[in-house]
């Protein structure tokens, strides 16, 4: 997939207004997923349209009509109506399309900002209110199960998520442009069917970005949380830090630290545990651990960690990849070495074909 | 001057000839590769079963690809002609839907032609998606042989 060649800043307002032509709008979609910096960038320009669209509707005040007033007397010759009478006039127009687009905006929103919550065992609450058989969750609400209750959110139209028992779980944004919800704790199985970067799962040490997938996110009290995928693939991203974890893979994540590594369910439990070591805890030993345990399917594990280790271990991660398998044409180690983004990225394309 | 010319050119042509031979073997054989759905790096291969992609095809414009789904439900066998294999964005790549039911035991065979050569894949699907361990790959179609030993190894539970 071609992507742009340069960053998408100017283009990022009408790709979320969903304004680029279709191809265009692939490409950027290409792009996004290989440019963290976009990302960041789109983070923003959403976040700045929710607060917009969160601003309250208010009336002008008095003042700017008199200005307004002021301006047309001294330029439009006199009309034979007093001038209360116009003012009158004006006013009830101004109040009449206020009026309009209060309503138009609010049944814009409900249509929106609430989905559907459906219990499937026990009375899960929204908003601390009971959920018997069908309840809705609008924009804000925190939606809570209990430890014998299980509910099932209905997000937008582009697919749904289960929320396991002793669960908490608020919805952020709900838009057709960006669907967004926040994991306090607990778990939840998310199965979405859409185009990439519309669905989004925030937890306190990461992002979950759906690329196309189905996931179970978990997240206890402490804020350390699980990513495993089922289908597809996710990213998950925090703080300029991320990790691709595709189908059969997971990733642990840590307040403040962010995801760590993404390993295969079937590793090898010393690799796993060696990871999990060198992540979150005095990693220099861990190092050795990870790489004698690693089978050519550990190329997920090892292609991630090029980048996460210092420059003088680097040589020891690139040599055990390619054991497994031969860098593709064109990519030398000395521009892996170097971490040259498109050169991973092409080593990735190729590896993704052994995951 | 003819003769001398005629000496000399067939002796050029008998030191190109084993450049030209080495030139044709180290062209790549035409064979298929089959990977999860990341591979693809598309979302419209999220749900795919696998994907797959063809290597050693000069002539992309000849690439025709097709499958079938070869299975035993109930013992009774069964086969089904593939209808969505999707073609990617990157030339050659592919990703191939399910449709073949949950019951029983399946195995895709897949084909691919470029030109004049063919090449093909049985993948195995286990319960848990394809088997790449037990998938085989053919520089030719796959014989009949090849598709019952292969559903044999799936019911025996001598695949992983």
């Amino acid at each position: 997939m071609k992507m742009f060649d340069r960053h998408l800043s100017r283009h990022l307002a009408a790709y979320v207004d969903g304004e680029l032509p279709p191809d265009r709008a692939r490409k950027a979609e290409g792009h996004l997923s290989q440019c963290a910096r976009c990302r960041a960038e789109l983070e923003q320009v959403r976040l700045g349209m929710t607060i917009v669209e969160r601003l309250p509707l208010t009336e002008a005040p008095e003042s700017v009509w008199n200005s307004i007033q002021g301006t047309l007397s001294t330029h439009e010759p006199r009309r034979p109506f007093p001038i209360h009478i116009w003012r009158f006039a004006g006013g009830a127009a101004v109040a009449l399309i206020l009026v309009a687009a209060g309503l138009y905006w609010y049944s814009a929103r409900q249509a929106e900002t609430r989905w559907e919550v459906v219990s499937l065992n026990g009375s899960p609450k929204v908003a601390s209110r009971p959920i018997h058989g069908v309840g809705h969750i609008a924009v804000g609400e925190w939606i809570e199960t209990s430890g014998s209750s299980r509910a099932r959110i209905k997000v937008g139209e582009i697919g749904s998520v289960d929320v396991e028992p002793n669960t908490r779980l608020r919805l952020v944004t709900a838009r057709p442009g960006e669907h967004r919800l926040a994991l306090r704790s607990g778990e939840i199985t998310a199965s979405i069917a859409a185009p990439p970067r519309l669905f989004f799962v925030e937890t306190p040490a990461g992002t979950a970005v759906d690329l196309g997938c189905q996931y179970k996110l978990h997240c206890d009290a402490t804020g350390h949380g699980l990513l495993r995928v089922t289908a597809g693939w996710v990213s998950i991203e925090w703080s300029g830090r991320e990790a691709l974890v595709p189908a059969g893979a997971s990733c642990r994540t840590r307040p403040r630290i962010g995801p760590g590594t993404p390993y295969f369910d079937d590793a090898p439990a010393r690799l796993v545990g060696a990871l999990e070591t060198f992540d979150f805890a005095d990693g220099s030993s861990a190092l050795g651990i990870i790489l004698a345990a690693s089978r050519a399917r550990d190329t997920l594990t090892l292609w991630h960690l090029l980048s996460r280790v210092g420059a003088a271990e680097r040589p020891r991660v690139y040599d055990r990849m390619v054991e497994f398998s031969a860098p593709p044409s064109g990519v030398s180690r000395d521009q892996v070495l170097r971490l040259d983004a498109q050169t991973l990225g092409r080593w990735r394309e190729e590896l993704a074909w052994t995951w | 001057m003819s003769i001398e010319f005629s000496k000399y050119y067939r002796l050029a042509l008998a030191a190109c000839s084993p450049l030209a031979c080495a030139q044709w073997a180290l062209a790549e054989e035409f064979s298929l590769m089959i990977g999860s759905p990341v591979a693809a790096q598309n979302f419209q291969a999220k749900s795919a079963q696998f994907v797959f992609r063809t290597k050693g095809c000069g002539k992309l414009a000849k690439l025709q690809v097709s499958g079938n789904a070869e299975g035993v439900v109930n013992g009774i066998r069964k086969s089904i002609r593939l209808s969505r294999i999707a073609a990617m964005p990157v030339a050659g790549v592919y990703a191939l839907h399910r449709e073949w039911p949950a019951e029983g035991i399946w195995v895709v065979n897949l084909t691919g032609r470029c030109d004049a050569a063919t090449a093909s894949a049985l993948v195995p699907i286990g319960p848990n998606g394809f088997l790449r361990e037990s998938s085989k790959f053919f520089p030719r179609s796959a014989t009949e042989a090849e598709i019952e030993a292969s559903l044999k190894s799936l019911a025996t539970g001598t695949n992983k």
